[in-house]
């Protein structure tokens, strides 16, 4: 029986295929296989969301998912956000929601996904959302006014 | 950085065949992978073979006869926004919400829920620090920590859907390569921090079933933070099913296995439950306050059924 897998996964719309190690997590694939930074190693144990990443569209914690458990799917990594996430990035600038930024790629991935589901989220569901992400400096009122702005506007193009 | 020891993986695509895998000696079964790849990471599990549910069709929701059948595979975040779960067992879809966190629920399957390790202060640590302190009884080591003179493990069942899925009577089918068989979720558990779990080794958790005309279910969880950590007291209550008939709670988190407690009265439940509740000390409250907290949690779920 195989200790190494043949990986098939499409990373922010580049194919890849890789023979890998049962056991490697999704998160050392994407930064040690594929030197793709952005998403942090934290806790590396699920409690702290910096690893956080979009598989198929659904937000995962990347340190406790096995590469091979997601082979054929599709990943999105902060390095891979583009014009759907400007107005979250934007706001994230705006109301300096990010300090040491360790945080922040995960933030903006959970959130992403939140505001496709619901466009202008409501208070409940972006503090639910931001439940995930644990970050350690803004104590998170700049992070909730950021993600207030993007519902607003949601709101609005209703 | 905490690496995964290695290990062989296989992903078949039926259960007979699955359970042909899992009967071999160090082969565990992989579902979201939320509990045991921390777990793996920390040297509790060192599996030779994971054998992964990911391609064994057991994903989806669906209604027989008067049952909600919900698929092991099924992430608690699917379960918590079925439309039927919504309107007919709330008390499930809010169990879901409260494990963890949002993004580990999209992760997190029901079966893995149900089929959750017991856990300890001194057993969910990085290997590391628990040789430090020689390890304990529930693994690699000959003491307890957190009752040295005791003769057993007192590991908590934490599982949040437990409680409210054991009160509206649901049943859980199990598949193996000798036949298949569905017993009542309320005995699946046993009180013993180590072998809490009443099953044999290949048998895989193919389907939960939810009887939909169940009585009205209240779940609470206490916890520190409203996201990531574990229950300090997990309750569900029902109230009875006619007038003057029994009210029930099922009380979790407090010893290895669910407790189960009847009273005549909502009153007397929150005292029965009091009175039958031993929780130990964690390191985030003392044994008192989380006694106490039984019974202030089953009168606040009684309550709400009014
Ligand atoms: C930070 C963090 C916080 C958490 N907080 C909570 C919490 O508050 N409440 C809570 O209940 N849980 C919590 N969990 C634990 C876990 O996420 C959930 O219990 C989850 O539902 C487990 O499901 P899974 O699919 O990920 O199981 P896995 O980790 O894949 O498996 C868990 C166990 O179940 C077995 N198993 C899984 N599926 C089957 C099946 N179909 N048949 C037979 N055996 C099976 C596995 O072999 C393994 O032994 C937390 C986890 C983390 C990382
Ligand atoms: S209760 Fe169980 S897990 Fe905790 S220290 Fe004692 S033997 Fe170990
Ligand atoms: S690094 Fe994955 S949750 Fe912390
Ligand atoms: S900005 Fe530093 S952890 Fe969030």
């Amino acid at each position: 029986m195989p200790d190494e897998i043949v990986l098939t996964l499409t990373v922010n719309g580049d194919k890849h295929r890789r023979l890998i190690p049962a056991s490697r997590t999704l998160l050392d694939f994407l930064r040690e296989d594929l030197g793709l930074t952005g998403s942090k190693h934290g806790c590396d144990v699920g409690d702290c969301g910096a690893c956080t990443v979009r598989v198929g569209g659904v937000p995962r914690l990347a340190c406790i998912t096995l590469a091979a458990e997601v082979d054929g799917e599709e990943v999105q990594t902060i390095e891979g956000i583009g014009a759907a996430e400007a107005p979250l990035v934007a706001a994230f600038d705006k109301h300096v929601a990010s300090q040491c930024g360790y945080c922040t790629p995960g933030i903006i991935l959970s959130l992403s996904h939140l505001f496709e589901q619901d466009p202008a989220a409501d208070d409940a569901a972006i503090r639910e959302t931001l439940g995930s992400n644990i970050c350690r400096c803004t104590g998170y009122t700049k992070i909730l006014a950021a993600a207030r702005e993007v519902a607003a506007r949601g709101g609005q193009t209703r | 950085m905490l690496p995964l020891p290695s290990f062989q993986y296989e992903a078949p695509t039926d259960v007979v065949e699955a359970s042909r895998l899992l009967s071999e000696p160090g082969s565990q079964l992989i579902a979201g992978g939320t509990d045991l790849l921390v777990s793996m990471k920390h040297r509790l599990f060192e599996p030779r073979l994971l054998v992964s549910a990911r391609r064994l069709g057991l994903r989806g929701i669906s209604e027989h006869a008067g049952w909600l059948e919900i698929g092991a595979a099924t992430t608690l975040h699917d379960v918590a926004r079925h439309p039927t779960v919504l309107a007919r067992l709330p008390a499930l879809a809010a169990a879901c919400r409260t494990v963890a966190t949002p993004t580990i629920q999209t992760m997190a399957t029901l079966g893995g829920n149900l089929m959750l390790d017991t856990r300890c202060m001194y057993y969910n640590q990085p290997a590391g620090w628990r040789a430090t302190l020689g390890y304990c009884l529930k693994r690699e080591g000959t003491v307890c920590h957190v009752a040295p003179k005791g003769r057993g493990c007192y590991a908590t069942h934490s599982a949040d859907t437990v409680p409210a899925l054991w009160l509206m009577g649901a049943e859980a089918e199990f598949s193996s390569a000798r036949g298949v068989r569905r017993v009542a979720v309320s005995s699946m558990y046993r009180e013993d921090g180590i072998a809490w779990l009443r099953l044999e080794r290949d048998e895989v958790l193919t389907r939960v079933f939810v009887p939909l005309d169940t009585r009205r279910v209240v779940h609470r969880k206490l916890r520190t933070r409203q996201a990531i950590d574990y229950a300090q007291v997990l309750v569900a209550v029902a109230g009875p099913v006619s007038p003057g008939g029994t009210w029930t709670a099922v009380i979790s988190s407090v010893s290895s296995s669910p407790i189960l407690v009847e009273a005549a009265s909502a009153a007397e439940l929150s005292e029965a439950a009091f009175r039958a509740c031993q929780p130990l000390s964690t390191h985030l409250a003392p044994a008192t306050w989380r006694k106490k907290m039984v019974r202030v949690e089953v009168a606040r779920a009684a309550a709400l059924i009014g």
